[in-house]
């Protein structure tokens, strides 16, 4: 039932569109609803900013339209100020309180928070309001890392190294990153706590260590090592011990992305000539399963939090763009049509980050609509977004 | 009469074909990481059930005082090795300039070699950097086979971070795509 209306929107959106693609979830045969509207309403010292705040981030799911306070089905309301946000939602249908809390989030955060559990009052499904984003920005010169909310604002430069960092990773917690830097000289992956700024080097075997990824419960990384004279896909302990070697070919392999269960991982290799996705178990070098994704040069995949869909950059043209592999029809497609690099899923499994041209956007993969995310940085790459 | 001669044949074939796999292959194993600083350690590779064995020749690093932010690579910039997109094979004349390389090591001993590989923008980030430690360590291989110690040759990778020529042309997409060779003082 959760999914349903998802499912439905997906069937009906190819329809009216008339599109060639092919509707790649779950069909139910009834007729497409409309969006449920939530009219929101709050005030205090800070309501008025608190209620743009929840109205964009309650439009940016996708699943909700936000209304004036008098209309919408339901009624989000309360009072925003200094200490917090205490705010409820009601059903305007049966006058239902649905639920009536106070989030302490400092700044724009207690109103993220109250979108957040709106949205999964509202459609079952997580909110990503509170998600942050790790990326790359070379606006100081040189490529640093950087956070941002996922709207953009609180936008903070981590590291002030003068080198190059790359390829970042939030941890499922939101409490580390783990990237790669030339700080010394080669590349090596490191893990900073981000809350505190310390930071460790956990990955300096010769050759690269680059491209970290957290496991689901955050033990474990997966990278690629270049230590056996190509790059190979390993995975070690936060502190840095080798687990597990995963892959043994004589191409290099890049960018792995765990499943949400912890037992596979996706990779790119491009052992057989350009490129392509193949899925590994995680504890071992076993026979790599390839994901005939339809586009012949395919990187940096990124597996959804609903276990469903693989997220990858294809070279189509020269250009790269975005696709998607559904891996219970095991057929992919395109999701862009103007270029696109790098995605990363949201918590919802529904929206993608992505960067394009230095600039990070946020595409609805139902609707296939895509918003720039306003940063105060430029010249931004590689974006990570927390769980 | 023919048939055993066909499967010596063959046999021969394949001994030749697995010695020369081999070599180009040494099973080192177990690397462990620079400065043993690195808690727990390599617990060894494990063995596959049937994919190809890695290539290449396991890479290491220098002395911190040998950093390939130090390394001097006008000396030898005449022979930098360009490479076709998205492949980190070396051409036939590029192979010459290696084969210089290994004529000017030989001439000016107490040196050690950065090999930095690099890649043309047409590739996401971090399959780029993939790419160029391919290249830095093809021409590692090279040198190795013209008689250079690999223990005084250093791959390194920059992707396409740290491009030759900016701009989006396909003459600068060529110069990108390359290994610079970048000459230390041994210590």
């Amino acid at each position: 039932m959760k999914f349903s209306r998802c499912t439905l929107r997906s069937v009906f959106t190819v329809c009216v569109l008339g599109s060639a693609l092919l509707p790649l979830r779950a069909q139910v045969d009834v007729a497409a609803p409309g969006l449920p509207t939530v009219g929101v309403s709050l005030s205090g010292p800070l309501g008025g900013g608190a209620t743009e705040i929840v109205s964009a981030d309650l439009r940016r799911t996708g699943e909700m339209e936000p209304v004036g306070s008098s209309s919408g089905q339901y009624l989000a309301t309360g009072v925003a100020g200094d200490s917090g946000i205490t705010a409820q939602l009601v059903n305007k249908r049966n006058g239902q309180v649905i639920f009536n809390d106070t989030f302490t989030g400092p700044g724009r955060k207690s109103a993220h928070q109250f979108s957040d559990e709106i949205t999964k009052a509202v459609t079952g499904l997580p909110g990503f309001a509170t998600s942050r984003i790790a990326f790359i920005s070379k606006a100081s010169g040189s490529k640093e890392l950087y956070v941002s909310d996922i709207d953009g604002f609180n936008v903070r430069q981590i590291t002030h190294d003068n080198t190059i960092s790359a390829s970042p990773a939030f941890s499922h917690s939101g409490a580390k990153i783990a990237y790669s830097s030339y700080k010394s000289g080669y590349l090596d992956t490191y893990l900073i706590d981000v809350g505190s700024g310390s930071r460790t080097r956990i990955a300096f075997f010769p050759g690269i260590n680059s491209g970290p990824a957290f496991s689901p419960d955050d033990s474990t990384i997966a990278l690629t090592l270049s230590k056996d004279g190509n790059p190979e896909i390993y995975t070690i302990s936060t502190s840095g011990s080798i687990e597990n070697r995963i892959t043994r070919t004589r191409g290099g392999e890049t960018s792995p992305s765990w499943s949400p269960t912890g037992d596979r991982l996706v990779y790119s290799s491009d052992d057989h000539g350009a490129p392509q996705l193949y899925i590994s178990s995680s504890s071992g070098v076993t026979d790599m399963d390839q994901l005939y994704t339809g586009n012949s040069y395919c990187t940096k995949p990124d597996w959804s939090p609903d276990g469903k869909s693989i997220a990858f950059t294809a070279r189509v043209s020269g250009q790269f763009e975005i696709g998607s592999f559904d891996l219970a029809s095991r057929q992919g497609h395109l999701v862009t049509t103007d270029g696109g690099e790098d995605p990363s899923w949201t918590r919802d499994s529904r929206h993608l980050v992505y960067s394009k041209n230095g600039r990070l956007y946020i595409l609805d993969v139902v609707t296939h609509k895509s918003f720039p995310i306003e940063l105060s940085v430029s010249s931004c790459g590689e974006p990570s977004v927390s769980r | 009469m023919n048939i055993p001669r066909l499967a010596l044949l063959v046999a021969l074939t394949l001994a030749v074909a697995a010695c020369s796999d081999d070599k180009n292959n040494p099973n080192y194993g177990g690397m462990g990481p620079d400065g043993g600083a690195l808690p727990g350690s390599d617990n060894g590779d494990k063995v596959g059930n049937g994919n190809d064995a890695s290539g290449g020749i396991p890479p290491t690093r220098p002395a911190d005082g040998m950093n390939p932010d130090k390394a001097d690579y006008t000396t030898l910039s005449s022979d930098t090795v360009y490479f076709d997109f998205d492949k980190a094979t070396i051409n036939g004349d590029e192979r010459t300039k290696l084969v210089a390389v290994s004529e000017w090591f030989k001439a000016n001993p107490g040196h050690a070699l950065f090999l930095a590989g690099h890649a043309d923008k047409r590739g996401t980030p971090e399959y780029n950097r993939a790419l160029g430690e391919r290249r830095a360590d093809a021409v590692r291989e090279y040198l190795v086979g013209l008689g250079i110690s690999a223990d005084v040759l250093y791959a390194t990778s920059y992707g396409s971070d740290r491009p030759a020529i900016d701009g989006d042309t396909e003459e600068a997409y060529a110069k990108n795509r390359r290994v610079e060779i970048g000459v230390v003082v041994k210590q």
